[in-house]
């Protein structure tokens, strides 16, 4: 019973991880903590150091934010940002990048 | 998309890199049976294969073809649209192709130096040198070409 309990949510969460952030909320987040370097929409960085965000892979967002939220990568100024950002923040800010409009572009 | 970019393997559609390799042996082949002969005639090199970019570059020599082969490893995963990560996690590899060059090489240090972990990236950055992760840079980086 208790390996059913797991597979359940082992499901749940796979299928959950798909795209479970909300564009709109991670819309307000990013322009609070996110504009400044990256722009709003992710497209317009202020910086060429600084990626471009829009256009992007939900799920490559997340586990980027993630990786600097725990420390796997290991950049400190993202790091701070990263740091106060919650799972759901996290999810919000990867669905509203993602879909934005973006000179990323597919390419071999 | 068509099939034929979707699923280069099966098309030979790798070609540019492969080919690229292919069609520099009869090259060195030439050079080489030019210099057995004492170098008496100039061979001529196939249009196709302006010796111009490798003569202007004599201290790196190898330099152009560990571009190519640079980007080999490269299109294997960024260059399939959608292709995902098998290890030690999944998730899409990041789309690459119009970043900045800047941000393109620092990405490309930050795995060199383990600021960023990822075990394929930091196994291929750390055999690149600067000048190559700098012309990869330019290759995907800045505006649709």
């Amino acid at each position: 019973m208790t390996r059913l309990w797991l597979l359940a949510a082992l499901l749940a969460f796979t299928f959950s991880a798909q795209a479970a952030g909300d564009a709109e909320r991670g819309r307000q987040k990013a322009a609070q903590v996110c504009a400044a370097c990256h722009g709003a929409q992710g497209n317009k960085p202020s910086d060429p150091s600084q990626p471009i965000l829009a256009g992007q892979y939900y799920d490559y967002l997340v586990r980027a934010l993630t990786d600097y939220k725990i420390g796997r990568r290991n950049n400190p100024i993202m790091k701070g940002f990263a740091g106060q950002l919650s799972q759901q923040d996290i999810e919000d800010l990867a669905a509203w990048f993602s879909s934005q409009e973006s000179p990323l572009h597919d390419q071999r | 998309m068509d099939s034929s970019s979707r699923f280069p393997l099966k098309s030979g559609g790798l070609g540019p890199h492969y080919n690229n390799q292919m069609s520099r042996l009869p090259f060195s082949a030439l050079i080489g049976a030019a210099l057995a002969c004492g170098a008496h005639a100039q061979p001529k090199p196939p249009a196709d294969k302006a010796p111009a970019a490798q003569e202007s570059r004599p201290a790196t020599p190898g330099a152009s073809q560990s571009v190519d082969n640079a980007l080999a490893m490269c299109v294997g995963c960024h260059g399939i649209r959608g292709y995902k990560t098998a290890f030690p996690s999944v998730y899409h590899v990041p789309r690459i192709a119009g970043q900045s060059p800047t941000y393109i090489v620092n990405a490309l240090k930050a795995y060199q130096s383990g600021e960023r972990s990822h075990p394929s990236m930091r196994g291929i950055a750390g055999g690149l040198s600067e000048e190559t992760m700098k012309e990869l840079a330019e290759y995907y980086g800045g505006p649709a070409k």
